[in-house]
C-alpha cells in the first residue's frame, strides 16, 4: 500500500506539472513572476470565460439541488450500514432449574458479537415458563439445561435473532451436556470447549475478498458527477450556439480559449461539489463511526478525486465537441446517448466486479482504457489489486489521450460551432474545410 | 480616432455557392456607412469574415494598414443579425462580461454598462434576465454590448430590424453619434429610407461582389434625371408610355416617377401629361436610395 500511496502523490504532481508546463508554453511568459502571471491569467479571456461559467453554475438551482441530493445519497450510504450494524436487539431468556455461570457467559458473549443483548429471567417452574413464552414476555426458556421451550417450532430458513440464538444455545448446551456425559476432566473439557478453527492461508497476496466500500461510493460518485457535468458542458455549448451569443464571443475570443475557459469553469464547479461531498462524507463517517476512514480509505478517496478530475478532463472535450454540432434540445438528446455508453459500460462492469471476490480480466483491461479507467481503476484500487506503476501507467495513458482528444475536439468545435441549420455530422468534416 | 477598414479581394465558396467573389471596399472613420444588398448577397458572410468567423478562400481584411487579428478585433464591436446574448443571464453581468472580454477593467465595464442602461431607460433592470425583456429592449442591450468598450469600428447586421419608429430613431441617433466621435460605423439594413437618412455613404453588393459604392448624395444626384408627375384621375401613367426618351420607373398611388434620357425637354413631358388630365404635381427629384439600389442590381 505504501507504493500505492506514492503512486497517487506522483500522479497528482505529474498532473499539476503538466498543466503548469502547458500553461507556460501557451503564454510564453515563463520568466514572469508567478503572482503577476496568475493575475494576468485570471483576468485573461480564458479566466473571464471560466469565471462566468463558474459563477453561473454556482448560482443555478440545478447545482444547489444536485449538491443537496448527492449529500443525501452519500449520507444515507454512510449512516444506514452504521445504524444497521449498531442496532441492538434485546432477547430475554427464561431459566428454569438453573444455568451454569460458564454457559450464561458463553451465551452473553455470543449474543453480543451479533449485537444482541441477553437478559436471563429465573422462573419457578415449567408452567410459568410456558405461560411467559406464550405471552411473549420472554423469547424462549431453558429448562434444566436440557431443553429449550419456544412458542412455535422454527422453520429451517428462519434467520431471526431469536431463532439463531436459540439454535446456538441448543447446540452449546448439547455439547456441554455431552462433555459432562463423557466424564472428561476439567482440563480436557476446557481444551475441547476452546477449540478454534485451523488457519486459512491465501496463496495470492494483495487481493482481498471484496472491494472497499469507499471505492464503491467513489465509483458511484464519479458516474453521477461525470454524467451531470458533461451534460452541462454539452448543453452549455449547444445553448451558446443556439442563442447565437457564440458569434459575439468568438468575435473577440479564440475558439480554443473559449472552450478551455468553459470546461475549466464547469470542471472547477464539479471539483468544488466533489470536495464538498468528500468532506461531508469524511466528517459524517467520523461522527457516526463509519469505517470509511479506516485502513486504506484515505488513499481510495484520493484516487477517486484523481479519477474524477481525469475522467472529467477526458470526457469534457468529447461532450463539448458534440455540443458544437447540435442546435436544439432534441439533437442534444440523440447525441448524449451514444456518448454516455462508455460511461455506462465502465460503471456497470465496475459495479458488477465490486461484488466479486477479485478483479476480473475485463476490469483489468478496462482500467487502462481512458473511456472506462475512471471507474475500473477506482474499483481496482478498492480491491487493493493495483501496483503503483499500474496506477501511474493508467494515469499517463489517460493524460496522453486527453491531450490528443482535446486537439481533435477543438478542431471539430471550431468548424461546427458557427454552422447553423441542420445538425452537423462528423463525416462532413472530411469534405469541408 | 482615425481609422480605415480595408476589405480586399474577399472570396468564399460554400460548395457550389460563391458567397463572396473578389469583394473589395473601404470604410472610413467618422462615417455611418450602409451595407446594402438583396438577401443572399453576402453581407453577413462579409461581416463574419471581418471578425474571423468564417474561413476565407482568398482576400484579407486590414485595419489602419494592418491585417486584422485578435488584438484588432478586441477594439471592434459586433452586433450579429441573429441576436446573441445569454437568455438566462443577468443583463448587467452579461454586459460587464462582454466589456471585459474586450479588455475593459471591471470598474469601467460596470460604470459604462450602468450609464448605457440608464440612457436606454433600463437602469432598474440590470439584475433581470435578458429573456424577460421585450424585443426592442433586447435589441438595445445587444447594441450596448457592441458599443460598451467604445470600439474603433462597429459593425451591425440589421440593427433596425423589428424596431418601432421610435426605436429606429433612437438607435439611428446613436449610430450617428458614434460616427461623430470618430468611430467607423458599418451596418446592413433592408430599410432603405432609414439608411438614406442615417448614412453618408453606402456599399451595395450582389452575388458576393461589389455593385456600387459612394456617398449617398453623389449616388442620388447621379444617373438619369427624375421627374415626378401627378395627373388627376390617372393611376396607370398611360399618357407617359409613348413619350420618346421617357421611361416609367415607378407608379405609386397616382404618383408617377419618370426617368428622362439626355435631351428630353421637360416641356414636352408636361404637354403629354396635360393631355392625360389636369396636372397637380410636376417636379424634378434626385434619385432615392431605393432607386439607386434597384438600378444598381439591374
Amino acid at each position: 500500500m505504501k507504493f500505492f500511496r506514492y503512486a497517487v502523490i506522483v500522479a497528482v504532481i505529474v498532473v499539476v506539472g503538466v498543466l503548469r508546463r502547458w500553461r507556460r508554453r501557451r503564454d510564453g511568459r515563463s520568466s514572469q513572476p508567478r503572482g503577476r502571471l496568475a493575475r494576468e491569467y485570471v483576468s485573461s479571456d480564458v479566466g473571464l470565460v471560466m469565471g462566468r461559467e463558474l459563477r453561473e453554475r454556482l448560482r443555478s438551482r440545478f447545482y444547489l439541488v444536485g449538491t443537496v441530493v448527492i449529500l443525501i445519497v452519500v449520507g444515507a450510504a454512510i449512516i444506514i450500514p452504521v445504524v444497521h450494524h449498531s442496532k441492538n436487539t434485546d432477547e430475554t431468556i427464561g431459566v428454569v432449574g438453573g444455568l451454569s455461570p460458564a454457559t450464561r457467559t458463553w451465551v452473553m458473549t455470543t449474543a453480543r458479537a451479533g449485537a444482541v443483548s441477553v437478559h436471563f429471567v429465573t422462573l419457578p417452574g415449567l408452567a410459568d415458563a410456558t405461560s411467559k413464552v406464550k405471552s411473549g414476555s420472554i423469547n424462549f426458556a431453558v429448562v434444566d439445561g436440557r431443553e429449550l421451550l419456544v412458542e412455535t417450532q422454527f422453520s429451517a430458513n428462519d434467520v431471526s435473532t431469536t431463532a439463531s440464538l436459540a439454535h446456538a444455545v441448543a447446540i452449546h448446551l448439547g455439547e456441554s451436556n455431552a462433555l459432562v456425559a463423557a466424564h472428561l476432566n476439567a482440563q480436557q473439557s476446557a481444551a475441547l470447549s476452546h477449540a478454534g478453527p485451523v488457519p486459512i492461508v491465501a496463496v495470492r497476496h494483495g487481493a482481498t475478498k471484496g472491494v472497499n466500500a469507499t471505492s464503491l461510493i467513489g465509483v458511484i460518485l464519479i458516474f453521477m458527477m461525470l454524467s451531470q457535468y458533461n451534460t452541462w458542458t454539452l448543453i452549455g455549448v449547444m445553448e451558446e450556439k443556439s442563442s447565437r451569443v457564440i458569434e459575439v464571443l468568438l468575435s473577440t475570443v479564440r475558439p480554443v480559449r473559449l472552450l478551455a475557459g468553459k470546461v475549466l469553469g464547469i470542471g472547477i464547479a464539479a471539483l468544488l461539489q466533489a470536495s464538498i461531498v468528500v468532506a461531508f462524507a469524511l466528517v459524517l463517517s467520523k461522527i457516526v463511526g463509519s469505517n470509511l476512514l479506516h485502513g486504506t480509505a484515505t488513499l481510495e478517496v484520493l484516487s477517486t478525486l484523481v479519477w474524477l478530475v481525469l475522467g472529467y478532463g477526458f470526457y469534457c472535450w468529447v461532450y463539448a465537441a458534440a455540443g458544437s454540432m447540435a442546435e436544439r434540445q432534441d439533437q442534444v438528446q440523440s447525441l448524449a446517448l451514444p456518448l454516455s455508453l462508455p460511461l455506462i459500460v465502465g460503471y456497470i462492469v465496475s459495479l458488477t466486479a465490486a461484488s466479486a471476490t477479485g478483479p476480473s480480466l475485463l476490469l483489468k483491461i478496462l482500467a487502462y482504457i481512458p473511456l472506462t479507467a475512471p471507474f475500473a481503476m477506482t474499483t481496482m484500487v478498492g480491491f487493493g489489486a493495483v501496483a503503483w506503476w499500474q496506477f501511474a501507467l493508467s494515469v499517463a495513458i489517460s493524460l496522453a489521450s486527453t491531450v490528443a482528444l482535446a486537439r481533435l475536439a477543438t478542431s471539430i468545435y471550431r468548424r461546427a460551432i458557427l454552422r447553423t441549420g441542420s445538425r452537423v455530422r462528423l463525416r462532413e468534416f472530411r469534405r469541408t474545410r | 480616432m482615425a481609422g480605415l477598414l480595408e476589405v480586399q479581394g474577399l472570396s468564399r465558396r460554400f460548395g457550389a455557392l460563391k458567397a463572396l467573389d473578389d469583394l473589395s471596399f473601404e470604410v472610413r472613420a467618422g462615417e455611418v456607412v450602409g451595407f446594402l444588398g438583396p438577401n443572399g448577397a453576402g453581407k453577413t458572410t462579409t461581416m463574419r469574415a471581418i471578425f474571423g468567423l468564417t474561413d476565407l478562400d482568398a482576400g484579407r481584411v486590414r485595419w489602419n494598414g494592418v491585417d486584422v487579428g485578435a488584438a484588432q478585433r478586441r477594439r471592434f464591436g459586433y452586433m450579429p443579425e441573429e441576436r446573441g446574448l445569454y437568455p438566462g443571464m443577468r443583463i448587467g453581468d452579461q454586459l460587464v462580461y462582454i466589456g471585459r472580454l474586450h479588455g475593459m477593467s471591471l470598474a469601467d465595464a460596470q460604470r459604462d454598462s450602468d450609464s448605457w442602461l440608464e440612457r436606454f431607460g433600463l437602469a432598474g433592470r440590470a439584475n433581470d434576465k435578458v429573456e424577460s425583456l421585450s424585443h426592442g429592449n433586447q435589441q438595445r442591450v445587444q447594441l450596448t454590448a457592441a458599443l460598451l468598450h467604445s470600439p474603433e469600428l462597429v459593425i451591425l447586421d440589421e440593427p433596425l430590424a423589428g424596431l418601432d419608429p421610435t426605436g429606429i430613431d433612437e438607435i439611428g441617433a446613436i449610430l450617428v453619434e458614434q460616427a461623430r466621435t470618430g468611430c467607423c460605423v458599418l451596418f446592413s439594413s433592408h430599410q432603405l429610407d432609414q439608411v438614406e437618412d442615417l448614412c453618408e455613404s453606402v456599399i451595395i453588393i450582389d452575388h458576393g461582389h461589389l455593385v456600387d459604392t459612394g456617398r449617398v448624395d453623389d449616388l442620388a444626384n447621379s444617373g438619369a434625371r427624375r421627374l415626378v408627375v401627378r395627373v388627376e384621375g390617372d393611376r396607370s401613367a398611360a399618357w407617359a408610355r409613348d413619350v420618346p426618351g421617357v421611361t416609367v420607373s415607378e407608379v405609386t398611388g397616382g404618383e408617377v416617377r419618370l426617368l428622362l434620357d439626355d435631351g428630353v425637354d421637360t416641356d414636352d413631358v408636361l404637354e403629354a401629361a396635360r393631355r392625360g388630365g389636369r396636372v397637380t404635381e410636376f417636379v424634378m427629384r434626385r434619385r432615392r436610395l431605393s432607386e439607386v439600389f434597384r438600378e444598381a442590381l439591374k
